[in-house]
C-alpha cells in the first residue's frame, strides 16, 4: 500500500514546494512509491485522507494554528519543509517589533481589528506548535535531501540530518575558505546537508538550514572578531534566518 | 637520473594527457591557490606550487566513494564497486608522498582494503621536489622535505631543465615510452642535491623538539592547560582533519534511489573532531567534550600512530595551521609550547600487544545469510538464529562480533551469542535501538541479511583453563558473555568453579530465560540473578538491587578466580570497584567494551579508546592492560 502524501503551505513563498516540482523526471519515481493526494501548487485534486503531511511555511495566526493541528491529527507523519517551517526563518525577523507596530507599518490605518486574517501572533516554526516527525531544512530545500527523506519514510526509517557544520562539505569540495577571501560565512555553526552550495559559488553561508544544536557560538564570535566583522554585521547575518536563536 | 629539457618535459606531459585510458591529474591553479585536478594541457601544470588546498590523498581515498552497489528488490544482490581507472598523479610533494606511504601501511597492512588497493595499484605517482614553501609549513624540522620511496618518478624543476629520478620499473618504462630523456650530467645531479640541501633553512618556522620525542612529551602532558585553552576556541568544524594528508578515518552510509530498488553503500571522510564521531545507537558519545576531541588528534598523530606503526603522523605541510579559522590547529605551535612548559606528569597510554586475527574475505563485501529462527526475549530484545548461505561455519571464537548489513539501511556490529559449537548456525541477541536493529526487527524467517566477520579478539579461553570463573553480566551484556559461558560449560572439565551473576533492569528484561533456568539447575554452577527494580505485580521473588549487590555475597579465592564482566558502559566502574575490594588482582579481571564500529578492522577510526582499537585489540580486554586509559571507562 503506497503511503498517501499531502502538501500544505502556511506563511511561505511556496519555493520549497516548487523545488519538489523541480525534481522533474524523478517525480515519476516519487509517485511510484507514494500517492500524492493534495498538492495545491501542482494539482487541483484534494483529499483529507493522507498518511504523510509536508508543511511549508511558518505559523502566524490562530487560524493557522487550528488548521495545523487538524492536519497533525489526520497525518501519521508530519514533515516540516524548508526554513520557514523548520526554524521560522526570515519570517521570524518580524518578532523584533510589537505586532501593532508591524501592522501599522504595513497596512497603515486600515481597519483590521477583529479580522481573523490579520490576527497575527509572533511567528512560530511548525515544531513550536505541533510534534514534527522529520525536518527538511534550507531556504529553499535541497531536492536530493527531500528525495532522501521521502525514501527513508517509505522505507520505514527515521530520516537523519547531519549534525556537523557546512565546513565539512566545503572542505570536501576543496573550496578555498571565504574567510581567506575577506568575506564572512556562517558555515562553521550551520547544519550541513546543502553540499555547501553558497560558499562553493562564492557567497558566505547565511545559516538558512539552521544553526547546529551544539553550536560553538563563542568560538565563532572570536573568529568573526578576528576577521574584523563588526557587531552590527554579525547580528544582521546571525538573525536573518536564526532570529534570537542564541538570545542576542 | 635523467635530464629533460623544458620543451621535452611539456611534450612528455602532453603525451600522457593524450594517451587514451589514462587520467592525468596534476597541480594547477584555482584562484590564488593550487589544487590537484585533471590536466587538459601541460601548460596548466604548476610544479612551482607551494601547497594544494587538499592533499593528493583525495585521489587514493576520495572524499566520497562507492563501496557496494545493491538491489534491494532482490533477496540478496550486491557487488563491490571498484575504481580501476588508470591514473597518473603529477606534482606530489615529498611530504604528501610520505603521507601516502603512511596511508599505504594502514590500508594495505594486516587487512588489505580492496577498494584502496585497486586504486593504488592503478595510480602512477610522479613526485616533485619543493620549489616554493608556504608560510606555515615546517617540513624541514621533520625531515619530510625529501622522500626516498613511494614514487614511480621524482622530478626536480630547475631554472632551465627538469631532472627526473626513476623510482620504479613502471616509472622508468613511462619515462622511456613518453619522454626524450638523456642521462643527467654530474652538474645536474649536484644542482638537485643542492636544492634539497638548502630546503630546511628556507622554512620560516622551526620545531624546538625532535619529532621522535613527541611521544614522550605527549605522555607527560595529558593534563596540560593548553588542551582546554585551545579547545575553548575550537569550532569542532573538522577542517583540520579534512585537509590533513595523514588523516584517513571514514564513515559509511547506505542510500537508496527513489525507485526503492537500486542503492549503494558509500564511504566518506570523517574526522575525530566532529561531535558524532563516536556516537553509538544508544545515543552515547564516547569523546564528548571539545577538549577531549581536540587533544585526541595530537595524540593520534604524535603518540598512538607512532606506537602502532613506527611513524610520526605529521608531515609538516601546514594545511591545518593555515586553514583553521580559530588558529589553534598548528602542531608546531602546540608541540613547541608543550616542550617548553612541560608538566612532566607521566601518563602511559599503552596499546595491548595482541596477535592480529586474520579476516579471510573481501573486507567490505557482506556474505549472504538466512534468518532461520527468531524469538522475542523482551520488549526490545530478539534472538536470531542465522546461517551463512554458503553453509560454511562462521568460525568464530567466543567474544567476537560480526557486522550485520541490511542494504539500504546500513550495518551494525553485533556480538555473537552462541558458542562456536558445531555447524553453521550462530545466534545473535539484538536490541532494537537504531536504524539497522529496528529494521531487522521487521524481518521474518527466511529473509536475508549480510554478514561480515567475525571480528575482534574474542575471549582468551586458554588463559581461563584451570581457573575458577566468576561471570558478571549486566543487561544485554549477557549476549556476548553467553557465548563464553556455554563454551566453558561444554568443556566443563577444563575449568574449576563457575559462578554466574546476572542483573538487569526488571523481570521483563531477563534474557535467555531457558539458559538461566538450566544454569540455575546445574551442579557445579552457582547462579544468582537480580533486578534493579520490580513493579508490583511482576511476580518476582528473587533479589532486588543492582548487580553490585550480588558481589559481596560471593565466596571466591581472588588469586585463582578470573572475573569476566560484560555490561553497559556505566556498570564497569562499580563492578570493578567491588571486585577490587574482594582482592582480585587487576589481571584477573576481563571486560568486553563496545564503541562505534564501521569497518571492524582498525581503519575507519571510530572505535578508538585513546590509541587502542576496540575492534583489533578488543573488544575483550584484560583490565590491567587498559585501566590507565582515560577514555576506557
Amino acid at each position: 500500500m503506497k503511503p498517501k502524501v499531502a502538501f500544505f503551505d502556511f506563511a511561505s513563498c511556496e519555493g520549497c514546494q516548487l523545488q519538489v516540482v523541480n525534481l522533474e523526471e524523478k517525480i515519476l519515481d516519487l509517485v511510484d512509491i507514494v500517492e500524492v493526494v493534495s498538492f495545491r501548487e501542482a494539482m487541483k485534486e484534494h483529499s483529507d485522507g493522507y498518511d504523510i503531511a509536508f508543511i511549508e511555511g511558518s505559523i502566524m495566526r490562530p487560524m493557522d494554528e487550528e488548521r495545523l493541528k487538524k492536519i497533525r491529527s489526520h497525518a501519521k507523519l508530519l514533515v516540516a519543509l524548508g526554513a520557514c517551517a523548520c526554524i521560522g526563518g526570515v519570517n521570524k525577523l518580524r518578532n523584533k517589533w510589537p505586532v501593532a507596530d508591524v501592522k501599522a507599518e504595513v497596512y497603515g490605518t486600515a481597519a483590521l481589528d477583529g479580522n481573523p486574517y490579520f490576527d497575527v501572533l509572533p511567528t512560530r516554526a511548525v515544531d513550536e506548535v505541533v510534534a514534527v516527525d522529520a525536518h527538511v531544512p534550507g531556504c529553499p530545500i535541497n531536492r536530493n535531501e527531500f528525495a532522501k527523506t521521502v525514501t527513508s519514510l517509505a522505507f520505514g526509517r527515521k530520516p537523519r540530518l547531519p549534525n556537523y557544520p557546512v565546513c565539512v562539505e566545503c572542505k570536501k569540495n576543496e573550496n578555498v575558505c571565504l574567510f581567506e577571501r575577506g568575506q564572512f560565512c556562517l558555515g562553521p555553526i550551520t547544519r550541513a546537508g546543502c553540499n555547501s552550495i553558497c560558499p562553493t559559488n562564492g557567497e558566505g553561508c547565511d545559516g538558512c538550514r539552521g544553526f547546529l544544536e551544539d553550536l560553538r557560538v563563542n568560538a565563532m564570535k572570536d573568529v568573526l572578531r578576528r576577521h574584523n566583522v563588526s557587531m552590527d554585521q554579525m547580528l544582521k547575518r546571525f538573525n536573518l534566518y536564526n532570529y534570537r536563536r542564541e538570545g542576542y | 637520473m635523467k635530464t629533460v629539457h623544458p620543451d621535452g618535459w611539456k611534450a612528455f606531459v602532453d603525451r600522457l594527457i593524450a594517451e587514451p585510458g589514462l587520467d592525468v591529474i596534476g597541480v594547477k591553479e584555482k584562484g590564488s591557490r593550487f589544487v590537484f585536478a585533471p590536466l587538459e594541457s601541460a601548460n596548466e601544470l604548476r610544479l612551482d606550487y607551494d601547497v594544494t588546498v587538499l592533499p593528493p590523498k583525495k585521489e587514493l581515498l576520495p572524499p566520497n566513494e562507492d563501496l557496494l552497489l545493491f538491489d534491494i528488490s532482490k533477496p540478496f544482490d550486491v557487488l563491490a564497486a571498484h575504481d580501476e581507472q588508470k591514473k597518473v598523479l603529477i606534482g606530489v610533494h615529498p611530504y604528501d608522498l610520505i603521507a601516502i606511504n603512511m596511508m599505504d601501511e594502514i590500508y594495505l597492512g594486516a587487512h588489505v582494503d580492496d577498494h584502496y588497493e585497486v586504486r593504488r595499484r592503478n595510480t602512477i605517482i610522479i613526485a616533485s621536489d619543493i620549489i616554493n614553501i608556504p608560510q606555515k609549513a615546517f617540513c624541514g624540522s621533520l625531515g619530510t622535505h625529501v622522500v626516498e620511496k613511494g614514487y614511480d618518478l621524482l622530478v626536480t624543476q630547475l631554472d632551465d631543465r627538469y631532472v627526473v629520478e626513476e623510482g620504479t620499473p613502471a616509472g622508468a618504462e613511462l619515462l622511456a615510452k613518453f619522454a626524450d630523456a638523456k642521462e643527467s650530467s654530474r652538474y645536474d645531479i649536484e644542482r638537485v642535491r643542492k636544492l634539497r640541501e638548502d630546503l630546511p633553512s628556507r622554512y620560516q618556522r622551526q620545531l624546538h623538539v625532535d619529532k621522535y620525542k613527541w611521544s614522550e612529551i605527549l605522555e607527560e602532558n595529558y593534563a596540560h592547560p593548553i588542551w582546554d585553552e585551545n579547545a575553548r576556541k575550537c569550532l569542532t568544524c573538522g577542517t583540520c582533519t579534512l585537509v590533513c594528508p595523514t588523516c584517513v578515518c571514514y564513515d559509511v552510509h547506505d542510500e537508496v534511489e527513489l525507485d526503492l530498488e537500486r542503492g549503494k553503500r558509500t564511504r566518506t571522510w570523517d574526522g575525530c573532531l566532529l561531535k558524532e564521531f563516536t556516537l553509538v545507537g544508544s545515543g552515547e558519545i564516547f569523546r564528548e567534550t571539545p577538549t577531549n576531541r581536540y587533544r585526541h588528534r595530537y595524540y593520534r598523530k604524535g603518540m598512538y600512530l607512532p606506537m602502532r606503526y613506527g611513524f610520526v603522523a605529521c608531515v609538516g605541510c601546514g594545511r591545518c595551521a593555515t586553514q583553521c579559522l580559530a588558529d589553534i590547529a598548528d602542531p608546531l605551535e602546540v608541540m613547541n609550547v608543550l616542550a617548553s612548559s612541560s608538566m612532566e606528569d607521566k601518563k602511559k597510554l599503552p596499546i595491548p600487544e595482541v596477535k592480529v586475527h586474520g579476516v579471510k574475505q573481501e573486507l567490505l563485501v557482506p556474505k549472504a545469510a538466512n534468518i532461520l529462527y527468531k524469538e522475542p526475549m523482551s520488549d526490545i530484545d530478539t534472538l536470531y538464529r542465522i546461517a551463512l548461505d554458503s553453509g560454511e561455519a562462521l568460525g568464530h571464537r567466543p567474544g567476537q562480533f560480526i557486522e550485520l548489513s541490511i542494504f539500504g539501511i546500513g550495518e551494525a556490529p553485533i556480538s555473537i551469542s552462541s558458542s562456536p559449537g558445531s555447524g553453521p548456525e550462530f545466534e545473535l541477541l539484538v536490541r532494537k535501538i537504531g536504524d539497522v536493529t529496528s529494521k531487522l526487527d521487521t524481518l521474518a524467517i527466511g529473509d536475508k541479511v549480510g554478514i561480515r566477520g567475525p571480528f575482534g579478539n574474542g575471549f582468551n579461553v586458554e588463559a581461563l583453563k584451570g581457573r575458577n570463573l566468576l561471570y558478571i553480566g549486566g543487561g544485554c551484556g549477557l549476549a556476548p558473555l553467553r557465548s563464553l559461558i556455554n563454551y566453558t560449560l561444554e568443556n566443563r572439565s577444563e575449568y574449576k568453579d563457575i559462578t554466574i551473576l546476572y542483573g538487569c533492569k526488571d523481570p521483563t528484561a531477563l534474557l535467555f530465560k531457558n539458559d538461566l533456568e538450566s544454569w540455575g539447575r546445574m551442579d557445579g554452577v552457582d547462579y544468582k540473578v537480580t533486578v534493579d527494580g520490580c513493579k508490583s505485580g511482576d511476580c518476582w521473588q528473587g533479589n532486588v538491587g543492582v548487580i553490585t549487590t550480588l558481589i559481596p555475597g560471593v565466596d571466591i579465592d581472588p588469586e585463582t578466580t578470573m572475573a569476566i564482566v560484560v555490561g553497559p558502559p556505566v556498570m564497569y566502574k562499580y563492578v570493578i570497584r567491588e571486585l577490587k575490594q574482594k582482592g582480585l588482582p587487576d589481571e584477573n579481571i576481563i571486560v568486553s567494551l563496545e564503541r562505534r564500529m564501521k569497518c571492524g578492522v582498525g581503519k575507519c577510526g571510530h572505535c578508538q579508546i585513546n590509541g587502542v582499537y576496540v575492534c583489533l585489540e578488543g573488544p575483550v580486554f584484560n583490565y590491567a592492560d587498559i585501566k590507565e586509559l582515560p577514555e576506557a571507562f
